[in-house]
């Protein structure tokens, strides 16, 4: 049973609760599974919906998303329309009504598409906390998440310059289901030669990861599928799958270059 | 453990009542409310047979936590019809045997409303991404996927 659930009308209020112990909530669709399954002991719930964290604007090229903004607002956004497709291959739309971005950083592999995304973005982290607002890589977060009591606010990315976002999701169905390769880039090119490539993957690690060894292949070379079957074969070494009721650790290993190069030649 | 008063806007009516803390907006439509379309599938959000309408969105019922969407609007499958005549989607549903057991008939339904509420002209590919979260182990889809597109004509013309 669970003890009480907080709808705090502020930041300060939210960080209030969780520094007491509760258990923060956004869109629920992580939660509310774990409530219904009895096997939650009775934790406050701090539901964040109330907190003023939602919310999408852009300055420029720089994008803020505040931490509840829904998946759903994601892919309706005009400001994030690089998303979009993205954002198409998570769950379904009634959970991408609920879902949130922020929430996105903590669920569990293979779930997490944006978290992906927005690896790959090298997007940064808004925090509050008890001892005031940080700052942190998504990187971070994904890697030792956030310290009791702090609470994400919203992330800040840039929107990537056009033909420079590259999105691939191999699922075992088209629609609602997770990934066994998941495959986020931002690679920009000059006379056809690449010159800087961020590249993320899901579904091949217990949290999105960088694929730098594939990155380091593709530095002064074109976007060609010899060069994209070496680069992920390299990936090889940035991975540490897993088996799940999607696909084995092995089949995960072996199909990850073929989803690499799709993620850029279709 | 105290509980708390909600209120909802249901179906274009005020309802006020308790929840215990962490019960379900699915709970507090079947439990409290008597409002038995939504269905109580899989509570992990898995099934779509709890979707209902949360300020116009679909959402899955058994993932929302009543208390958190106090002053909230839903709307539910006994709320679409008017005066006692079936809408365009229900009659779609009825009339194209999309209904089998009718387990997953009232989240397919409302998934099908919030797609005509914000594309009247769906293509099948777009039907068949509004359904993608609800179930059926029935028809196989394609009737269910046929009525929503009828609908849509029905509702255009």
């Amino acid at each position: 049973m669970i003890s009480a659930v907080r709808t705090p009308d502020s930041v300060a209020a939210a960080v209030g609760h969780a520094a007491a112990g509760g258990w923060l909530m956004a869109g629920g669709t992580v939660v509310m599974p774990q409530v219904n399954n009895g096997a939650v002991g009775s934790p406050e719930l701090i539901s964040l919906r109330r907190a003023g964290l939602d919310g999408i604007s852009l300055d420029g090229t720089a994008a803020r998303v505040g931490a509840t903004t829904t998946l759903a607002e994601v892919e309706e956004s005009a400001d994030l329309a690089f998303l979009r497709g993205a954002m198409r291959t998570v769950a379904s739309p009634a959970i991408r009504s609920l879902a949130t971005v922020g929430g996105n950083l903590f669920v569990t592999q293979p779930y997490g598409d944006l978290a992906v995304c927005l690896l790959a973005l090298d997007a940064t982290a808004e925090i509050a906390g008890p001892d005031g607002s940080r700052e942190a890589p998504v990187d971070a977060v994904l890697a030792s998440g956030v310290a009791p009591g702090e609470v994400v606010t919203a992330v800040r990315l840039a929107v990537p310059a056009p033909g420079t976002w590259f999105y691939h999701k191999a699922m075992r169905r088209r629609l609602n289901s997770a990934a066994i390769v998941a495959v986020a880039a931002v690679v920009e090119t000059t006379g056809g030669l690449v010159t800087s490539a961020r590249i993320a993957l899901g579904g091949v690690a217990p949290r999105p990861v960088r694929a730098v060894s594939a990155e380091t292949v593709l530095i002064g070379r074109p976007l060609e599928s010899g060069v994209l079957e070496e680069a992920g074969r390299a990936a090889r070494a940035d991975i540490a799958p897993f088996d799940d009721a999607y696909a084995s650790a092995w089949y995960r290993d072996r199909v990850l270059p073929v989803h690499l190069s799709r993620a850029f030649l279709g | 453990m105290a509980s708390s008063v909600v209120n909802l806007r249901v179906n274009e009516r005020s309802r006020e009542f308790l929840a215990a803390p962490g019960t379900t907006l699915l709970s507090s439509l079947r439990d409290t409310l008597g409002l038995m379309a939504a269905k109580r599938g899989c509570a992990q959000g898995g099934c779509g047979t709890c979707t209902v309408l949360l300020d116009d969105r679909p959402v899955m019922a058994c993932l929302v936590a009543v208390e958190t969407v106090d002053g909230a609007s839903v709307r539910t499958l006994e709320g679409v019809a008017r005066d006692g005549e079936l809408d365009e989607v229900q009659s779609a549903f009825l009339e194209g045997f999309a209904t089998q057991c009718g387990f997953c008939t009232a989240g397919m339904i409302m998934a099908a409303e919030a797609l005509l509420e914000r594309n009247p002209d769906p293509t099948r590919d777009e039907v068949v991404e509004a359904i993608s979260g609800n179930v059926c182990r029935c028809t196989g889809y394609g009737p269910i996927v046929d009525a929503i597109l009828d609908a849509a004509a029905r509702r255009r013309s």
